[in-house]
């Protein structure tokens, strides 16, 4: 599903962060990427998420080659295939619970009374049914955390990439977190990819790569 | 709060909003610069009265007055008589026009002698240049000018003054100058006979400066005096001249005060909206200063510092502002305000220390007051919530409808308070609290509305939408900013519209000759005499003429002047005035019928059915009131007379304008040219059809008005300026959503799309509830303020073009500002804005 070939970045100044990465992840796999903090995790992953242009090297999901997309081409490919869980949550602050939810579906057009039943559907399954009316403000961390969890899966991509998910999360709501990201890549068949630098977290995913030394390898 | 906290705190906060708070405090110093300048322009202009007035009074210690066009001289000499009086000096006083055209000139004839005895100045001393003393001052053709009117005519000793008068040129050796009366203004001074038969003012006299003998009782000498003196003519004190004018300019002074106070009240609203932004930004730092021990009270503080020092730094720009522009206006313009009230030199600047610190002092207390509003919702922070969430934003009012449906109905009590004096306090209240009652609208209002918009699919719609619905505290202070500006705009148009288009009926009304003649343009020493009015009446093709005649006087008892309207009274006419009713009843027994101002019914009290008294031409005249009319020519009471009724009483022939009407079927122009011919033969006099004298009024409406039609576009330009700076503002503080949405698919160009929905609706929402609240305010301005200041009843007219053209302006530059602010917080990258700490 995810396919990345030779791919190097460098700092602005001229030194390498990263070269010659490759990954592949397939439909339904949840992939954690391991590293120390600036080891360019996060910048890998906004890479793949077209956030980020790469020095050298192709992401390819699915049929799509990222890599060779427009702006606004990426943004719309985004829209359609990719969901996206932040470390800060990142939930809209004056829309309800549903409607940060189903923020995706609308991106997309899905008309209502659908867009009602799968958020529903997603609420549900990250342990949230009738919380759906609520504002962002009054959840928890935890239940914040799998709201946005809902949110990038309710549109069903094809790639659900996830940064430092449970670093704002105790260890319990962190447990409920993965435990959710992992039902969710598995039950929609994304291919997910969890940076983390936190070997518990990555303890959740199907397969444990490090990137250290500008390296991409198995942990 | 300790002062270093509180100057650390400051600069950092002033620093890194400078653009901001530039304009914020620039929005102060317009309100007051504008009141500052209206309020020394007027000062100014009233120093110069009292200083004119007390020079030429001299040693006197009361003056008798009478009626514009003078009383008989008989009573000089009823009052020189009495033991009482020390000395008594008869003055002629008359603006005379200029042979030339070029505007009149104030001519004082006097006896030398005895003017001489209260004021040397009236004789030549060491430093008048004139040639031969004393045999030139006795001279009939001789004049002596005051150095401001040897400058102003360019004349000089030995040179010739040409006047006109009602025989024909007038004119005049100029033997010297008088420079002890150089505070008197540009004065032609002559001997009294002299300027009785060169003006055709024989037997008649305008003023009695008078000293009393020292010995006898004061009270006892006034009434031995007033016991002399015919009806309507009256003893006044020498500096009662400047109160007077101040009377009669009070209510057009602070009408354009409340003015500049609206543009002041704008402002304000921007340092709300600015301080209530910065809060909002400041959210964690606030929590986190409230965390290490900083009471709410110390952050209430310190906001108000932050409003008091950007309210000091516009006051005292404003202040400067005022005083240059001033000075600027007295030289270019003199004291003018628009209005016509006066006509001074221009040459004393006397700025009101008390007055302008007062008015500073309204600015800082403006910016404080915002200030403290924006406190109202941090005492409200949760600090553990605010360290620890990412939301930038205060917690919005929560606003329901009793708040503003009680300050609306406080709105409507405050606009049936009668005026306080002639200043409509009710109106000015009722108007503040109608506005107030729109701010606090904005939070239920919005909500109201928003909700019954139907839900989309359409994705920036519904984000906008829900955005705009859940209100937050920034674009609550956005919307109210809005609303305020919006609603004194409105206001403004519709009350002008109405006016206008009221003047405008009034004029073709009032105008239903064909022709009008007028002896003296400027100045009063031109006159018609019966030969020009029959020679006018027998013109091939003339109708009809109508003679008019105006005379100007205090009424017993009365504060202010009334102006007596003497012309034919037909039906037409009485519905060209608006007269109510509109007909002329039968006579009354012995009284006459008259019909009273809408100024007159609200100053003196006299209504329909009253009998009165006038005291015309030394006698009282019994007067019954048959109806009311509309007189936009004064603010001041006038009384519409019959003209052979006034003529009976009086025995004055003469007039001032003449309304000709032609003949029907006649070749107008070929008329009108030998109506203009006979009108060539006075000197001075003009001739108008009736639709250039419409043309004109109107044309003096507009440019009287653009004063305001430029404060409308500041004010709105302001608050458009505010709003695009609140949404820069706002947008960059949102660019952590910006960033989220762009990593949920959304282009660059529909986040900035996104912005201009919002900005759209937020404008949408702010015009919407301005233009009620406008039309609110208008009808007070109209019914209330307008009818207690300037006695002027009207009716409501719609500018309903204007008034949507000002909405979708607002809309679009709302949405055209907010896009070009969200274009600035988009072009950071997605994947850093998501990770801003900020």
């Amino acid at each position: 599903m995810l396919a990345v070939r030779g791919l190097a970045k460098s700092w602005p100044g001229g030194d390498a962060l990263f070269a010659q990465v490759d990954l592949a992840v397939a439909a339904g796999e949840l992939v954690a990427i391991l590293g120390e903090s600036g080891a360019g995790k996060s910048t890998l992953l906004n890479i793949v998420a077209g956030l980020d242009r790469a020095d050298a090297g192709t992401v390819e999901v699915g049929d799509t080659r990222v890599s060779a997309l427009d702006e606004d081409g990426l943004a719309r490919w985004r829209r359609r295939h990719v969901g996206f869980v932040f470390q800060a949550f990142h939930l809209l602050p004056y829309l309800s619970v549903a409607e940060n939810a189903g923020l995706p579906l609308l991106l997309n057009g899905v008309p209502a009374a659908e867009r009602r039943e799968r958020v529903q559907a997603a609420l549900a399954s990250v342990g949230l049914a009738g919380r759906g009316d609520r504002r962002p403000a009054s959840l928890s961390g935890g239940e914040m955390q799998r709201v946005a969890v809902a949110r990038a899966v309710v549109h069903r991509p094809a790639l659900v990439l996830a940064d430092e998910p449970t670093g704002n999360l105790d260890e319990t709501n962190a447990a409920a977190t993965l435990e959710a990201l992992r039902a969710a890549v598995k039950r929609e068949g994304a291919a997910g990819v969890l940076v983390t630098h936190s070997p518990v977290a990555a303890a959740a995913a199907d397969r444990v790569l490090r990137l250290a030394g500008r390296r991409l390898a198995p942990a | 709060m300790s002062a270093a906290l509180a100057a650390t705190l400051l600069r950092g906060s002033l620093s890194g909003n400078r653009w901001r708070s530039l304009l914020a405090a620039a929005c102060i110093a317009l309100g007051v610069a504008l009141a500052g300048a209206v309020h020394t322009l007027h000062a100014s202009a009233l120093d110069e009265i009292d200083q004119a007035a007390r020079v030429l009074a001299g040693a006197a210690d009361w003056q008798v007055e009478g009626p514009r066009n003078g009383f008989d001289d008989a009573a000089y000499a009823a009052v020189a008589s009495l033991p009482a009086v020390a000395v008594a000096s008869p003055v002629l006083e008359l603006d005379a026009p200029l042979a030339s055209g070029e505007g009149t000139v104030r001519v004082l004839g006097i006896d030398p002698f005895r003017a001489a005895r209260l004021q040397p100045g009236f004789l030549a001393g060491e430093g008048a240049r004139g040639g031969e003393g004393a045999t030139v001052r006795l001279d009939a053709g001789a004049a002596w000018l005051t150095p401001a009117a040897a400058a102003r005519l360019s004349a000089r000793p030995g040179g010739t003054l040409r006047l006109r008068g009602p025989l024909g040129e007038v004119r005049l050796a100029v033997a010297g100058l008088l420079p002890a009366l150089d505070t008197g203004g540009p004065l032609v001074v002559m001997d009294i006979a002299a300027a009785q038969l060169a003006f055709g003012r024989v037997g008649v006299i305008h003023r009695i400066d008078l000293r009393l003998a020292p010995s006898v009782p004061r009270e006892a000498a006034l009434r031995a005096i007033a016991a002399r003196l015919p009806p309507g003519v009256t003893l006044r004190r020498p500096g009662d001249e400047a109160l007077r004018t101040a009377g009669l300019t009070r209510a057009y002074r602070v009408n354009l005060t409340a003015l500049a106070l609206m543009a002041l009240f704008t402002g304000g609203f921007l340092v709300f909206s600015t301080l209530a932004l910065q809060a909002a930004r400041r959210r964690r730092e606030f929590a986190l200063l409230r965390a290490l021990g900083l009471t709410a009270g110390g952050v209430r503080a310190f906001l108000a510092m932050e409003g008091a020092l950007l309210g000091v730094a516009g006051a005292l720009a404003g202040t400067a502002l005022g005083l240059a522009a001033s000075r600027a206006m007295l030289e270019r313009f003199g004291y003018d305000l628009g209005a016509g009230f006066f006509a001074g030199s221009g040459r004393v600047f006397a700025p009101d220390a008390a007055a302008l610190a007062l008015i500073g002092g309204l600015g800082v207390a403006t910016a404080v007051a915002a200030a403290l509003a924006v406190t109202r919702p941090l005492s409200r922070l949760d600090v553990a919530q605010a360290l620890k969430d990412r939301q930038v934003d205060l917690p919005a009012a929560p606003g329901g409808w009793a708040a503003p449906l009680a300050l609306a109905a406080a709105a409507t009590a405050a606009a049936w308070l009668p005026p306080a004096g002639e200043i409509p306090v009710g109106g000015y209240l009722s108007i503040g609290l109608a506005l107030a009652a729109a701010v606090l609208a904005v939070a239920p209002a919005s909500r109201a509305l928003l909700e019954r918009v139907p839900a989309r699919d359409r994705p920036l719609g519904t984000l906008a939408l829900a955005q705009v619905r859940s209100l937050p505290g920034h674009l609550a202070a956005m919307v109210s900013g809005i609303v305020v500006s919006v609603a004194l705009t409105a206001a403004m148009a519709i009350m002008v519209h109405s006016f206008r288009l009221s003047l405008d009926g009034w004029l073709a009304g009032v105008l239903e000759a064909d022709l009008f003649a007028r002896a003296s343009p400027r100045g009063d020493a031109v006159v018609f005499t019966p030969a020009v009015q029959q020679g006018l009446a027998a013109v091939p093709g003339v109708a009809r003429v109508d003679p008019i005649r105006f005379e100007r006087l205090t009424p017993e008892g009365a504060a202010g002047p009334l102006t007596v309207i003497a012309r034919p009274v037909t039906p037409a006419l009485l519905r060209g005035f608006q007269a109510q009713p509109a007909e002329v009843p039968p006579r009354a027994g012995d009284a006459v019928n008259a019909w009273v101002s809408e100024a007159a019914v609200d100053l003196l009290g006299w209504k329909a059915g009253d009998e009165v008294t006038l005291p015309l031409a030394g006698r009282r005249a019994r007067l019954h009131v048959a109806g009311t009319f509309r007189d936009y020519s004064r603010t001041w009471g006038a009384v519409l007379l019959d003209l052979a009724d006034y003529r009976r009483i009086t025995g004055d022939a003469l007039a001032n304008d003449i309304a000709v009407h032609l003949a029907p079927g006649v070749d107008a122009a070929a008329v009108a040219a030998a109506v203009g011919r006979v009108v060539a033969g006075v000197p001075g006099a003009e001739l108008h059809d009736a639709s250039f004298i419409h043309a004109r009024a109107l044309r003096i409406f507009d440019r009287t008005f653009a004063a305001t039609y430029a404060l409308e576009a500041a004010a709105i330009l302001i608050a458009l300026a505010g709003v695009t700076s609140s949404f820069a503002a706002l947008a960059w503080s949102r660019r952590r959503e910006f960033g989220v949405l762009r990593h949920l698919g959304l282009t660059r160009g529909e986040v900035i799309r996104l912005l201009a929905l919002e900005g759209g609706a937020a404008g949408l929402l702010g015009a919407g509830l301005g233009l009620a609240a406008g039309a609110a305010v208008s009808v007070v301005l109209v019914h209330v303020v307008n009818r207690q200041s300037f006695h002027w009843g009207m009716a409501i007219h719609w500018p309903a073009a204007a008034l949507s053209v000002l909405a979708a302006a607002v809309v679009a530059l709302c949405a055209l500002g907010a896009s070009a602010a969200g274009r600035a917080a988009v072009a950071r990258e997605a994947v850093h804005a998501v990770k801003d700490d900020a």
